[in-house]
């Protein structure tokens, strides 16, 4: 999976999270998209299977909580295996960066209205997944609207923390050219650390404690364990403190560093 | 013995036909139709060694699929072709060795390196002995003034100095016929004289076959002694320039500025009109029926005029002319 | 065959004059496949940290099945990438018919054209995972260890580049061949793991269709004395069949080129 969506981006990946209402012209790479999240579903559903063979808790986990945690957290997972370093790079290289800040509308406030936009067509792209998910592996959702009403605003939030850690990662694209290779890194470090893989409650302490120090569970892990019943409710509200945190300090932070980056443009006069 | 022959050419595309939207993309995978196209209808030709041929259309007229089934790319629908006496299709790796093609501007070379490890690299590829790739090599830094920038990467050259770079990497297996697809384009008149100059210098000394794909009308005139004009797909004419200039060189334009209103104005008996403006009268007349004085003598008695040019047709407007219709069956030279 | 040899060093040479070029783009490149399996190979760790065995295989035999697989996909990465931007790179831009009117084979060409150093990083952890496994689980290095192991990842490596070769000639038809290729290409995600934890079906599908499973379940089977029978020894055959399919399904597409040139 990691690797999976790797080429779909390196042609298309300056388009697909830029501009989504292009990206159904790439029917195809919906549903490779589609394919591939159904392929590791099923070879994490095995895997986990076979971890609970001998066990019946791990760190206080049951199988079917683990089993809906992972494959809601798959369905998530190409929110936040994102390369907006790379999409950068290539509006750098062909000077069309330029062009997007000359443009009376606030450029970062349009790339986010668009990526959060693309939320919604992304939950009605992802529907048939979860149904078979529910079909064929017994995942379990929630009955109550307060949890879904709950889980929606945690997840638009994390996903807007995840932007504007991106912006600020982003502009690195400024000052080299290998965004490529930098994208990768920062697929594989999100992988894993936004709780994609096993759940952030089962990892070392110190591999919780890095995960906490990075924004990206606040996009997967956040969300997906209220959804999946490994947190409760009532542990909305503190949770949704600590994601307004995250918001307000990135938001702020990739502002000031997007103002110094972009002087490397207007200096060159793009 | 011709070095090329073409007989009876065409090629048909089968194009997949698709209704717009999902449904019809569905219908186009469970039941595929297919339309027609034919991109070259029946070309016959001949090229004999040591000749510059211009292969000239406009876009979409059939002239890079002529050329790819000429170099081995495609297979003809129908008809024939013997490139040095072989199918460049079926043998497409021994006709290879002994052709050089320049496709528009997709370069050969590797855009990061010193031009001259893309050149040693093409040496290897064609297998050229060391002895020979030498002595290419300085003849070439010679005529195309290549020295100096054997060292520099593609990537900092300007367009003349690639263009330069390419044919000299197109050229350094002393092909016996090479394919120039468009070769001055974009280039300022003195990289462009320079380039001619080599294609010229090379089929001369070296009598190597050239076969020019071009919209540069002074490519053609400097370059190509014989021409093959093709136009949907079909070859309408074949034959020397000089042919085309004096059937067509026959017509002289003559344009007037006029103080007053121009289109008042009868026309002259054996000419016609080209463009007319308020105050600005365009007329082509024939020279065997008229003269320019008689022209001018008839427009000055109606109106009057301020100035007026008297105009040679270039072979731009010619081929203009060709490509309007004027040609509808093929002249025999 | 020994000119293609000379050629290929040549064309190699060539790569890496540009590679070094832009060092740090190379570094970058080569470290982040790197930094991409360490995310997978830590969920190993901490799962298996936890339980006394999966299915049976313990912490090292896990890794030798991971490491197995992501040598052979290494050997797919750094030799045969342009399979995957064949289509955009090559077949649309037009560069596809500059390898039509050279005197060599244009797969030939299409391979060599591109050394991807972006897999020396899964080549460096493939090997590093079957180095740490084998010494953990007292597996010696005998030279018939060695032979099989080397056996076992090049026919790995060329199950991988039958099949992407396979998908990759889809271009001829639909000018785009990555989807396709993605789709086949991702399953090699399950041989990662000991093939006996998946459904029978899987199993079937990974032995027999797409035999990802030969690169890693099975020759690490027969290292650690596990009772796979015949298929221990399979790889290298189906490899090879596998391969001359492949070249064959090429050399069908190419023909469709030559008669569309698409």
């Amino acid at each position: 999976m990691m690797q999976a969506l790797r080429r779909r981006i390196k042609v298309y990946g300056a388009f697909a999270a830029m501009a989504p209402k292009d990206y159904f012209a790439y029917t195809a790479w919906v549903w490779v998209e589609f394919i591939a999240q159904f392929l590791t579903m099923t070879i994490f559903v095995h895997f986990w299977r076979a971890v609970y063979a001998n066990t019946s808790t791990l760190n206080g986990l049951n199988l079917p909580q683990t089993l809906n945690y992972i494959m809601l957290a798959q369905v998530l997972a190409p929110l936040v295996q994102t390369r907006t370093i790379f999409q950068f790079g290539f509006l750098i290289q062909n000077g069309q960066m330029a062009i997007e800040l000359l443009r009376p509308v606030d450029f970062q406030a349009r790339v986010l209205v668009d990526t959060l936009g693309w939320l919604g067509m992304y939950a009605l792209l992802k529907t048939p997944l979860l149904l078979i998910a529910v079909i064929l592996f017994g995942l379990q959702l929630p009955t109550s609207p307060a949890v879904w009403l709950a889980f929606g605003i945690l997840l638009v939030l994390g996903r807007a923390v995840v932007f504007y850690f991106d912006w600020i990662f982003a502009c690195l694209a400024f000052y080299t050219t290998e965004t490529w290779g930098l994208s990768v890194v920062r697929v594989g470090v999100a992988t894993f650390f936004s709780g994609i893989l096993i759940p952030i409650a089962m990892m070392p302490g110190w591999l919780q404690q890095l995960a906490g120090a990075m924004p990206f569970a606040q996009a997967i892990y956040v969300p997906t364990s209220l959804l999946s019943g490994i947190a409760s409710l009532a542990d909305a509200p503190r949770v949704l403190l600590i994601q307004l945190g995250w918001l307000i300090a990135l938001a702020i932070l990739s502002r000031a560093v997007f103002n110094v980056a972009i002087r490397k443009v207007t200096v060159q006069g793009g | 013995m011709p070095i090329i022959q073409a007989e009876n050419l065409s090629k048909v595309f089968r194009i997949p036909h698709k209704d717009p939207g999902v449904a019809g993309a569905f219908k186009a995978v469970l039941r595929p139709r297919f339309e027609d196209k034919v991109a070259v209808n029946g070309i016959s030709f001949s090229v004999e060694p040591g000749e510059i041929v211009g292969y000239i259309g406009v876009n979409g007229a059939g002239k890079s699929t002529t050329i790819k089934m000429l170099t081995g790319i495609l297979m003809p629908t129908r008809g024939n072709v013997q490139v040095l006496g072989r199918d460049p299709h079926r043998q497409r790796v021994a006709n290879a060795r002994d052709i050089g093609v320049v496709f528009g501007q997709r370069s050969q070379l590797w855009w990061d390196l010193a031009f001259i490890e893309s050149l040693n690299l093409v040496a290897k590829i064609y297998e050229v002995p060391p002895a020979r790739y030498k002595q290419l090599l300085d003849q070439f830094a010679e005529t195309l003034e290549l020295g100096e920038l054997l060292r520099v990467p593609i990537r900092n050259m300007s367009l003349g100095q690639k263009m330069r770079a390419e044919l000299a990497a197109t050229l350094i297996h002393a092909p016996r016929i090479v394919y120039l697809d468009e070769p001055t384009i974009g280039l300022d008149l003195i990289v462009k004289e320079r380039i001619r100059e080599f294609i010229k210098q090379q089929n001369r000394a070296a009598g190597t076959t050239v076969i020019l794909t071009t919209h540069d009308l002074g490519d053609i005139e400097e370059l190509c002694p014989r021409v093959i004009i093709i136009d949907a797909g079909a070859l309408i004419y074949d034959g020397p320039i000089s042919t085309i200039k004096a059937r067509f060189g026959k017509y002289r334009e003559i344009t007037f500025e006029t103080l007053g209103d121009a289109s008042a104005c009868a026309v002259p008996p054996g000419a016609e009109i080209v463009g007319a403006e308020p105050r600005k009268l365009t007329l082509r007349f024939d020279r065997t029926l008229t003269t320019a004085s008689q022209v001018a003598q008839a427009v000055m008695n109606a109106i009057e005029v301020k100035d007026f040019s008297l105009a040679e047709p270039d072979l731009a407007s010619v081929i203009k002319q060709i490509y309007g219709g004027a040609l509808r069956e093929p002249v025999t030279p | 065959m020994r000119r293609y040899l000379t050629l290929y060093w040549y064309f190699l040479l060539q790569r890496f004059k540009i590679l070094l070029e832009y060092r740090a783009n190379f570094m970058i490149g080569a470290s982040s496949t790197i930094i991409l399996q360490i995310a997978g190979l830590l969920t190993i760790w901490v799962v298996m940290g936890q339980i006394p065995d999966l299915n049976g295989w313990g912490f090292d035999e896990v890794l030798l099945v991971y490491g197995l697989i992501t040598l052979a996909k290494s050997i797919n990465h750094m030799f045969a990438d342009n399979l995957w931007t064949i289509g955009w790179s090559y077949v649309r831009s037009g560069q596809f018919d500059r390898f039509l009117v050279r005197p060599i084979d244009p797969l030939f060409h299409l391979l060599a054209d591109r050394f991807c150093h972006d897999g020396i990083g899964n080549f460096l952890v493939g090997a590093a995972l079957v180095a740490k496994s084998t010494a953990s689980l007292g597996i010696a290095w005998t030279p018939f260890n060695a032979l099989y192991l080397a056996v076992a990842v090049l026919s790995g490596g060329a199950i991988f580049i039958a099949l992407n070769l396979i998908t990759a000639t889809s271009v001829f038809w639909i000018t785009e061949s990555i989807p396709v290729t993605q789709v086949i290409f991702n399953t090699h995600e399950f041989a990662q793991y000991p093939l006996t934890i998946y459904h029978r079906g899987i199993q079937i599908l990974l032995t027999w269709v797409l035999p990802y499973g030969l690169a890693s379940f099975y020759p690490a089977s027969f290292l650690l004395g596990r009772e796979v029978g015949a298929l221990a020894w399979l790889s290298p055959v189906v490899a090879l069949a596998l391969l001359v399919i492949a070249f064959r399904v090429w050399l069908f597409g190419l023909r469709h080129y030559s008669g569309t040139g698409s």
